[in-house]
């Protein structure tokens, strides 16, 4: 289903190259370690393989595929499924492939006629009491039972309940507005229930019942209740979880599915876009090891209805009533472009959460060009000491995927499971597998998983720099510290200080692995890394200062400035894609394509440079953003010298190289003059405790204009609202 | 290299004329054809346009193909040429294929980023 099947990795489908030398890497150390390899034979092929490897893995390392129902590679093994069985020569019965592991000179025959035997026995047991409604199920067409049993089920059916007497029913549970289940298809391979405990860290589902009584559930009428729980849907190999807004839309034959990446946080996880009739059907994960694994959050996997309502679809000025009317674009960009050669170089731009780097850079290209440097971004960064010119001093440096890596963890004014849901798995992930410590300087939030908390009092930060704090041994002598700061506290009016207390932290930390940083800045929004890499201000003070008389907001959506703060006749032009607080106040509107409808550049928090593409068009009106201001700078006379996507990717990577080698994450490592240059700080820090926006499960889901016009998102507000009063 | 050279031509049979002097006299005379024709054309078809305007276009038509040097083509052109030639002599046509070699009804594609992005051709 999600997962690309193992032949067609092992041919190197689909695997970048990066991820291959990966693979060869980890390998080839091991095999430094370990020389003692044992010989197996998978259908008479010999393969080497590490004592302790199960028969499923000896076979995939040949190119033999061994169905499978319960087990996942992410998974820990649970072998209740049975499909997996194969014949070994001399053992009296099958073996489960999935969990046996290969002893010395195995012959293992995944092809002989007591495995096939086996198979068949299994898939009529499993066919016995699922329902036969694939023509009304939603999982049809991408469900593992279905293809299995057409691969490896017996030709002929044994069904004699002509009757319609014994199949099993299943009462449905209601878990929640994400997901819909339908227990009767259920064939309790745990994959939800392994996926809850060990990944989510919500132990709610679990099995009641022996043999044909069993059945999945929640044990109590309660909501599922994780930022993560789409996940059990593509993990769930039939149709008995499957997703609620999905459901009765469409069928996976008839649409189009377009890679993309997801923008609703500063993770940058790849995704999958479905689309039919020029619509977004669904969202899934995309497998990237160094990002998002295989999982999504919920935000990111179920918001896309917002992408349906509230939109701005047409160009609209503000008429002498006060009125937003609709007019062509012909008269929008003729008004704005008099507004902005009217106020010469009075003129601001304030780039919000969503803004993608091709429009940051044709943005700051016009403006510089009629002689302005008061480009903004919406979300604030410590300008103190190197402030913004050291990259290294804003990026999560030790990258997501280190993060499950590290042994101690220090986390400040953050939560990252709703800042960062899948940061927050990798780290789930470390203190699960790797024994990894978590201390966090905040509010107290639940993370589903220990950690000492140090209290929210900025007086711990510098007792932690002095080392009189009773953390500071253990975070000195851990061999691969962490310390990540919520770009939140960042914000406050002594981020400096705050920043430059941490960079003394972390170079007081003595980290034993070669290239580990320890220094990572978790932000909360898409745009802020790209936006800081191409030469944007933080921080909106300083549109204040200058109270220019035309402001340029690039969906800018979070109140950050008032019409007050313009002089009167300030002339706002919104340039986004929903109508949400910044389109209120502004003067003119220019419709711009959301996330789903342009090729454009993200750069996650990590400094990774990706691309979404095309999956729809943009509605009515609306074009891509970058061309919107192509056109307005000919009309005001300052012509830009790009008139297509290679032309603009060209300037971008003049700007700053990185932006356009997608894939990479590009480091930074100026660690030492960032702290040299923080001395110079005077600010001191003041006693206001630590605090986050985020803090519960319904702060999360509706964040930026695209949640707040999901009605699935509102949904899911009021579902997390309505459990916490129930009594379980 | 002779011999290379010769091999690398190809020996094709004619369609009509034998040498380039030949086609030329062709192609005169079918526009000398057609120049008589049109102020009747003009007269029978009753359209918009005089035998001014006729004229121009005639000779537009034919220095559309003034680069070709191939005899073959220019042979199959005239062919064609003598075909149009016919239909419209014998009213076979219709006054809108007459005005279609004046091309009024299409709109020019936009080439500049501005026109192309105010007709959302972009």
């Amino acid at each position: 289903m999600l997962r690309q099947s193992l032949t067609k990795v092992l041919n190197g489908a689909q695997l970048s190259p990066k991820h291959i030398a990966l693979i060869t890497r980890s390998a080839s150390d091991q095999a430094a370690k370990k020389p003692e390899k044992i010989e197996v034979f998978i259908d008479d092929i010999p393969v080497q393989v590490e004592p302790g490897t199960t028969v499923l893995q000896a076979a995939a390392l040949v190119g033999v595929e061994i169905p499978r129902f319960c087990y996942h590679e992410r998974l820990a093994v649970a072998g209740n499924c049975r499909m997996c069985l194969v014949e070994v020569e001399k053992s009296p019965k099958p073996v489960a492939a999935c969990a046996m592991p290969v002893m010395k000179g195995w012959r293992i025959k995944t092809d002989s006629e007591l495995t096939k035997k086996a198979r068949e026995g299994i898939m009529e047991f499993l066919l016995v009491n699922h329902p036969l409604d694939c023509p009304i199920c939603d999982q049809g067409g991408e469900c593992d039972l279905q293809d299995q049993s057409m691969a490896f089920g017996s030709d002929r059916s044994r069904f004699t309940d002509i009757d319609h007497s014994g199949k099993r029913a299943v009462e449905d549970k209601d878990i929640g507005p994400l997901i819909k289940t339908i227990m009767t298809r259920c064939i309790h391979c745990t994959r939800c229930i392994r996926f809850a405990s060990e990944v989510a860290g919500v132990d709610d589902l679990g099995t009641t019942g022996r043999g044909n009584d069993m059945q999945v559930g929640t044990y109590v009428e309660k909501m599922f209740l994780s930022e993560l729980s789409g996940n059990i849907i593509d993990l769930c190999p039939v149709g008995a979880l499957t997703s609620k807004p999905y459901s009765f839309t469409a069928r996976p034959w008839e649409i189009r599915k377009i890679d993309s990446i997801d923008v609703l946080d500063a993770v940058g996880s790849n995704i999958v876009v479905s689309t039919r009739t020029g619509e977004v059907m669904r969202i899934m994960p995309r497998v990237n090891e160094e990002i998002n694994e295989e999982w999504l959050p919920d935000k990111s996997r179920f918001s896309y209805d917002g992408l349906k309502r509230q939109r701005l679809v047409t160009p609209m000025l503000r008429d002498s009533k006060g009125e937003l009317k609709p007019v062509d674009w012909e008269v929008a960009l003729l008004t704005v472009a008099k507004q902005i050669k009217n106020a010469g170089s009075s003129i601001g731009a304030i780039a919000g959460g969503l803004a993608d780097a091709e429009v940051l850079v044709a943005v700051k290209d016009l403006l510089n060009r009629v002689g302005s440097e008061a480009l903004c971004t919406e979300h604030t960064f410590p300008l103190d000491g190197s402030g913004t010119d050291l990259r290294s001093s804003y990026l999560l440096n030790n990258k997501i995927a280190g993060a499950e890596e590290a042994d101690f963890v220090l986390l400040i004014g953050t939560n990252p499971r709703l800042e960062a849901p899948l940061l927050n798995s990798r780290l789930r992930k470390g203190y699960v597998h790797n024994e990894l410590d978590v201390a966090l300087i905040g509010p107290k939030v639940d993370l589903r998983y220990k950690y000492a908390h140090l209290g929210d009092s900025p007086s711990i930060l510098q007792q932690l720099v002095s080392g009189q704090h009773e953390v500071s041994k253990k975070l000195k002598s851990a061999k691969k510290p962490l310390i990540i700061v919520g770009s939140e506290v960042l914000e406050r009016v002594d981020g400096g200080a705050i920043l430059s207390a941490v960079q003394k932290l972390s170079a007081s930390t003595s980290p034993e692995v070669e290239n580990w940083k320890v220094l990572n800045v978790l932000h909360k929004v898409a745009s802020q890394v790209a936006a800081l890499d191409i030469g944007y201000t933080p921080g909106v003070d300083k549109i204040r200062e200058l109270n220019p008389k035309v402001l340029l907001l690039l969906g800018a959506d979070e109140a950050s400035i008032e019409k007050s703060d313009l002089p009167n006749d300030g002339f706002i032009i919104y340039l986004g894609h929903h109508g949400d607080h910044g389109a209120a106040v502004a003067d003119a509107i220019l419709p711009g394509a959301a996330y789903t409808e342009k090729q454009a550049t993200y750069v996650n928090t990590e400094g990774r440079a990706q691309q979404t593409l095309v999956a729809v068009s943009p509605p009515g009106r609306a074009r891509e953003d970058w061309k919107i201001i192509r056109a307005l700078s000919e009309i005001v006379g300052a012509t830009l010298p790009y008139d297509n996507l290679n032309e603009i990717r060209d300037r971008l990577d003049e700007v700053a190289p990185h932006l356009t080698r997608y894939g990479a994450a590009e480091n930074a490592n100026f660690f030492k003059q960032a702290e040299a240059l923080s001395k110079s700080i005077k600010t001191q820090i003041d006693n206001t405790p630590f605090d986050v926006k985020l803090k519960e499960l319904q702060d999360y889901y509706m964040t930026d204009s695209i949640s707040r016009a999901s009605p699935t998102m509102a949904k899911c507000v009021q579902a997390v609202l309505k459990q916490k009063q129930s009594k379980y | 290299m002779a011999q290379v050279a010769r091999d690398g031509l190809k020996q094709v049979r004619p369609i009509l004329s034998l040498d380039r002097d030949e086609a030329r006299k062709r192609v005169l005379n079918l526009y000398k054809a057609w120049y008589r024709q049109l102020p009747y054309i003009v007269r029978q078809y009753d359209i918009p346009k005089n035998v001014n305007d006729c004229r121009n276009k005639l000779r537009e038509e034919f220095t559309k193909h003034k680069d070709i040097r191939d005899i073959r083509i220019i042979d199959m052109l005239v062919i064609k040429g003598q075909m149009e030639l016919k239909e419209t002599v014998n009213i076979w046509k219709q006054k809108g294929h007459i005005m279609s070699y004046f091309k009024e009804t299409i709109e020019p594609k936009p080439t500049d980023f501005l026109s192309k992005f105010l007709t959302s051709k972009d």
